[in-house]
C-alpha cells in the first residue's frame, strides 16, 4: 500500500514507468532527479512480496567543503615530470640544475621576503591602509615595540606577548619593588616565557637557525642516533643555569598553583637539568598537587637523561608511569613517543621494553603516529649488518600501515620514511621498498618526506634499489619518472644506473645518460665520465651505435679540455685517454684518435697494450706502413715489452722499405736496450739485417 | 593623461559682467603640451634605433597589431560585484582610475626595483583579488638574486595592496629587437 503510493509519487516524479524491482531501491532522495535509476546492486531482489514494511532511508544531506571542486578537479591531474617544482619560476634561466641550486633559489626567495618584511615593520605608516574586506590580518605590519610606558601589570603582560625576555624580568622587578603584587596569571605567563627560552632572548632568526642546525644534524650521521643526540643538545637552546631569572620568580612568588611547578619542571628538562627538575617534582608531590600529562613526559625524559645503568632507568621509567596512573593522569601518545625515543639510546636492551610500550599503546587505544615507528625502526635496525640477523620487524610494520592516511600530531613524524627507506635499501628487498613507496602517496602522506635533503636521500636510496634489483625498462621509466622533476641524482645514482645498464645489455641508452648528466651539473664529475667511457669501450658494437659512441667520446673529451683551460696542471685519467681513442678508431674517425695518440705524451700517461694493437689493426686496414712504423716508435718513446711483438707484425704484415727497415731496428733496439734477455737477438738480426 | 589647467581667475569676473554670454573665455594653458598624435610613439630616426615590437606599434594598433599592457575589468559595469574583497564599495563605477594609478605605481617599482634588467614594459592581469606582474627580464643579474628580489617584490606589494601579487618572470639574453627605425 505505502509502497504502491510511493510507487505512484515516483512515478509523478520521474516520469517513467518504474519497474516494480527498482521501487525498493532507490531513496526518495534521488528520485528528485527526474533520471532512469536502476536498482542499486546492495539490496536483495529476492524479497518480493516483502514491499509494505520498506523504510524508505533519506540520506544527510552533504555538505561540501569550499574548495571541494577545486580538490576534485585537482585530483584529476597528475604530477608534471617535466615541470620543475611550482615554486620556481618557469624559464631555463631560472630552473635550478641542481640539489644545491635549488636550495640556494629557495633560501634566496624567502631571504628577499624577509627583507621586504623589515622594511614594512620599519615604515608602518605606508601600509596602514586597509582596503582588503574581510581584513586580512597577515597583511598589517606588525609592531614589535611594547606600546605601555608606565609600569603596570597591563605593561608587563604586553612585553611577555612581544617575548621580550629581559623587558619583562625588568618589568616584573619593577613591580615588586614599587610593591604592586602581580597577579598568579601573569607571573605563570612570565615563567611560561623564561622556561620556553631558557632566560635568554629568542634569537632574531628564530626559524633559519632551528632548520639549518637540524640539517647539519641529518648531513652528518643518517644512521648514527648518538652523535646527533649529543650535538642536538650543545645546539639548540642554553644549559639550564642554577639560580637563573626563572628560579629566582619561582621562588618569590608568594603563592604557587601546580602550573607554575609544570613550567619549571619542562623548562628545566628543555634545558638539561634533569636533576633540578626531578626534585621539583618531589616537592610538587610535597604540596599534594597532581602533575599533569606533560609534566609527566618531560619526567621521562629527565630519567633518560640521568648518568644510569639501563635497567635502572627503565626501572625508574616505569616508576614514574606507576605513579602516573595512580595519579588519574591519562597517558598520550606524547608519552610512549617520549618513552620510544629516550630507549632508542639504549641499543639491545631496549628492544623488548619497546615492544612492551607499543603493546601498551594498543591497548590504551592510542593511535601511534609515524614517529612511534620511526624510533621503532631505529631501534631495532641501527647498525646495518645484515649478517647479524635483522629483525623481521619492518615487514610487521608495513603489513600494518598498508593504507592508513597520517595526520601531523609529532615533530619526528616526517623522519619515517627516510629510515624505512635505508632500511629497505640495506635489505635489498624491492617489494618492501614499493610498499613504502605506496604508502608515501596515499592520501594526504605524501607531506611527510620532509626537506629537501631527506626527500633527496629517500629518493637516492630508492633509485639506487631500483637500479640494483628491477628490470631495466621499469627503471628507464622511474629514472624518467622522478629525475629531475622530483630530485637531482648523485654521481653515484647515475653510476648505478649505468652498470644497470651494462648488465641488462642495454648500452645504447649511454649516449642519453650523458647528456642528462651534463644538464645536472655532473659535466666535470670524473668518476661518472670514466665509468661511461669504459662502458663504451669495452665491446665493439654494430656500426651506428659506434658512431653514436663516438660523438659522446667527443663532447666528454671536449668537457676535459674545457676543465683543461681552467686549471693549471692538465690532468686526465690514463683510462679515459685510452677509451677515447679506442672509440674514435672504432668510429672511423682515424685522424682524431691519432691526435689522441700524440696526447698520451703530452699528458704522461701510458698506451695500453690493446689499444697500441687496435691502431695497428687500424694502420693495415687502411694499409699505410708509415702509420704502422709511428705506432712502433711511440712504443719505443714509451720503452713499452710490447714494441718488440708490434715491430715483428710490421715487420711481418707490411711491406715496407729498407730505409723503414732500418729504421725499425732503429727503433727495437733502442727499446731492447733496456730489455737484457732479447737484445742479443735483435742484435744480431739487425746486424745481419745492415 | 593630457591637462590642460585653466586659469579662471578671469572667468568669474567676466561672466559677472555679462550673464547671456555662454563660456567662451581664453584659456590659459601652463602644463607642457602633450599633443595625441605623438603619444607612446617612438620618433623615426636614421635607422639604427633598435624598437621592440611593443614600442614599434603605435597606439591606434591595440586590439589590431598589439595587445593591452594592463588587463582588468574597471571599466565593466558592476564589476566589483563580483569581488567585494577589494572594492569598498559595490557600485562597479570608476575604478578603472584607481586600477591605472596602481599600474603607474607598479611599473615605477618594479623598474626601480629590477635595475636595468627589463627587456620590456610589463604586463599586469588582475585575476580575481590577485595581480600578476609579468616581466620580461634580462639575464644581468644571477638567478639566485633575481629570486631574491622577486621574493621582496612580492611580499612588499603584497603588503601594500593587501591582496596576493604574483610575479612571472621571463627571462631573454637581450632586448628583442623587431626593427630599427
Amino acid at each position: 500500500m505505502a509502497a504502491a503510493a510511493s510507487a505512484r509519487c515516483l512515478g509523478v516524479r520521474c516520469r517513467l514507468p518504474l519497474p516494480l524491482t527498482s521501487r525498493r531501491a532507490s531513496p526518495l532522495g534521488r528520485a528528485r532527479s527526474c533520471r532512469f535509476y536502476s536498482g542499486s546492486a546492495t539490496l536483495p531482489k529476492g524479497e518480493g512480496a516483502d514491499v509494505t514494511g520498506i523504510e524508505v532511508v533519506i540520506p544527510k544531506r552533504k555538505t561540501w567543503d569550499k574548495v571541494a571542486v577545486l580538490q576534485a578537479l585537482a585530483s584529476t591531474v597528475n604530477r608534471d615530470t617535466t615541470a620543475a617544482p611550482y615554486a620556481f619560476q618557469d624559464d631555463p634561466y631560472l630552473i635550478p640544475t641542481s640539489s644545491v641550486e635549488s636550495r640556494s633559489f629557495l633560501l634566496a626567495k624567502k631571504s628577499g621576503e624577509n627583507a621586504a618584511k623589515f622594511i614594512i615593520n620599519l615604515h608602518p605608516k605606508y601600509f596602514q591602509k586597509d582596503i582588503a574586506e574581510p581584513h586580512i590580518p597577515c597583511l598589517m605590519p606588525e609592531c614589535f615595540e611594547p606600546q605601555i610606558e608606565d609600569i603596570s601589570e597591563a605593561a608587563l603582560q604586553e612585553r611577555i606577548k612581544l617575548k621580550k625576555v629581559k623587558a619583562s624580568v625588568d618589568m616584573f622587578d619593577q613591580l615588586l619593588q614599587a610593591g604592586t603584587t602581580v597577579s598568579l596569571e601573569t607571573t605563570n605567563s612570565l615563567l611560561d616565557l623564561l622556561c620556553y627560552y631558557g632566560d635568554q632572548e629568542p634569537p632574531a632568526d628564530y626559524h633559519f637557525q632551528q632548520s639549518e642546525k637540524s640539517e647539519e644534524l641529518e648531513e652528518a650521521s643518517e644512521e648514527n642516533t648518538e652523535k646527533p643526540k649529543k650535538k642536538a643538545g650543545q645546539q639548540l637552546g642554553a644549559t639550564w643555569r642554577a639560580k637563573n631569572n626563572a628560579e629566582r620568580i619561582f621562588a618569590l612568588m608568594p603563592e604557587k598553583n601546580a602550573h607554575s611547578y609544570y613550567t619549571m619542571i619542562r623548562g628545566m628538562v628543555k634545558h638539561r637539568a634533569p636533576v633540578q627538575a626531578l626534585n621539583l617534582y618531589t616537592e610538587l608531590l610535597n604540596n599534594r598537587l597532581h602533575a599533569d600529562v606533560y609534566t609527566f613526559n618531560s619526567l621521562i625524559e629527565a630519567t633518560a637523561m640521568m648518568n644510569e645503568k639501563y635497567e635502572e632507568k627503565w626501572n625508574n621509567m616505569l616508576e614514574l608511569l606507576k605513579q602516573m596512573a595512580m595519579q588519574k593522569v591519562k597517558p598520550n601518545l606524547q608519552t610512549f613517543n617520549t618513552i620510544l625515543k629516550c630507549l632508542r639510546r639504549f641499543y639491545a636492551f631496549g628492544k623488548l621494553p619497546a615492544l612492551q610500550t607499543l603493546r601498551e599503546m594498543k591497548a590504551l587505544g592510542i593511535e601511534p603516529s609515524l614517529a612511534t615507528y620511526h624510533y621503532i625502526i631505529q631501534l631495532f635496525y641501527q647498525h646495518e649488518s645484515p649478517s647479524k640477523g635483522s629483525s623481521l620487524v619492518i615487514y610487521d610494520i608495513m603489513n600494518e600501515l598498508m593504507g592508513k592516511k597520517f595526520s601531523p600530531q609529532d615533530p619526528d613524524d616526517d623522519m619515517f620514511f627516510q629510515s624505512a627507506m635505508r632500511v629497505c635499501s640495506s635489505l635489498k628487498d624491492l617489494e618492501l621498498a614499493y610498499q613504502v613507496h605506496g604508502l608515501l602517496n596515499t592520501g594526504d602522506n605524501w607531506k611527510f618526506i620532509g626537506p629537501s635533503h631527506r626527500r633527496n636521500f629517500y629518493y637516492s636510496k630508492f633509485f639506487s634499489l631500483l637500479c640494483l634489483m628491477e628490470q631495466i625498462d621499469i627503471t628507464l621509466k622511474w629514472y624518467k619518472d622522478l629525475i629531475p622533476s622530483v630530485f637531482f641524482p648523485h654521481s653515484q645514482a647515475l653510476i648505478d644506473l649505468l652498470r644497470a645498464l651494462d648488465v641488462a645489455n642495454r648500452l645504447e641508452v649511454i649516449p642519453q645518460i650523458w647528456k642528462d648528466s651534463k644538464e645536472y651539473g655532473h659535466t666535470f664529475r670524473s668518476n661518472l665520465k670514466e665509468e661511461i667511457l669504459m662502458l663504451m669501450a669495452r665491446d665493439q658494437h654494430p656500426p651506428e651505435l659506434q658512431v653514436a659512441f663516438a660523438d659522446c667520446a667527443a663532447d666528454i673529451k671536449s668537457t676535459y679540455e674545457s676543465q683543461d683551460a681552467r686549471q693549471t696542471a692538465p690532468d686526465w685519467p690514463a683510462g679515459s685517454l685510452n677509451c677515447i681513442a679506442v672509440l674514435f678508431l672504432r668510429a672511423g674517425r682515424a685522424q682524431e684518435a691519432w691526435k689522441m695518440l700524440g696526447l698520451f705524451k703530452k699528458h704522461n700517461k701510458i698506451p695500453r697494450n690493446e689499444l697500441l694493437n687496435e691502431f695497428m689493426d687500424n694502420a693495415k686496414a687502411s694499409n699505410s706502413p708509415a702509420q704502422a712504423i709511428e705506432i712502433v716508435r711511440l712504443a719505443s718513446a714509451f720503452s713499452l715489452p710490447v714494441c718488440e711483438g708490434l715491430a715483428q707484425r710490421v715487420m711481418t704484415d707490411f711491406a715496407i722499405s729498407q730505409e723503414q727497415k732500418e729504421a725499425l731496428g732503429h727503433l727495437t733496439a733502442s727499446a731492447s736496450d733496456s730489455d737484457s734477455d732479447s737484445s742479443s737477438d735483435s742484435d744480431g738480426d739487425i746486424n745481419e739485417g745492415k | 593623461m593630457a591637462a590642460s589647467m585653466c586659469s579662471r581667475g578671469l572667468g568669474p569676473w567676466v561672466l559677472s559682467r555679462s550673464h547671456a554670454l555662454p563660456c567662451a573665455w581664453r584659456a590659459l594653458h601652463v602644463s607642457a603640451a602633450c599633443a595625441k598624435n605623438r603619444a607612446a610613439r617612438v620618433r623615426v630616426g636614421k635607422g639604427d634605433k633598435p624598437v621592440t615590437y611593443e614600442e614599434a606599434h603605435a597606439p591606434h594598433h591595440i586590439a589590431h597589431r598589439k595587445g593591452w599592457l594592463s588587463l582588468h575589468t574597471g571599466l565593466l559595469l558592476g564589476s566589483a560585484l563580483w569581488f567585494p574583497l577589494r572594492y569598498g564599495n559595490l557600485d562597479g563605477q570608476d575604478h578603472a582610475a584607481e586600477r591605472t594609478v596602481e599600474d603607474v605605481f607598479l611599473r615605477k617599482f618594479v623598474l626601480g626595483t629590477f635595475p636595468g634588467c627589463l627587456a620590456d614594459q610589463l604586463v599586469l592581469k588582475r585575476r580575481a583579488n590577485q595581480v600578476e606582474v609579468c616581466a620580461l627580464v634580462l639575464r644581468q643579474l644571477p638567478a639566485h638574486k633575481l629570486y631574491f628580489l622577486v621574493g621582496y617584490s612580492e611580499a612588499l606589494l603584497s603588503h601594500f595592496y593587501k591582496c596576493p601579487v604574483r610575479m612571472h618572470l621571463q627571462t631573454v639574453p637581450s632586448k628583442v629587437v623587431y626593427k630599427y627605425i
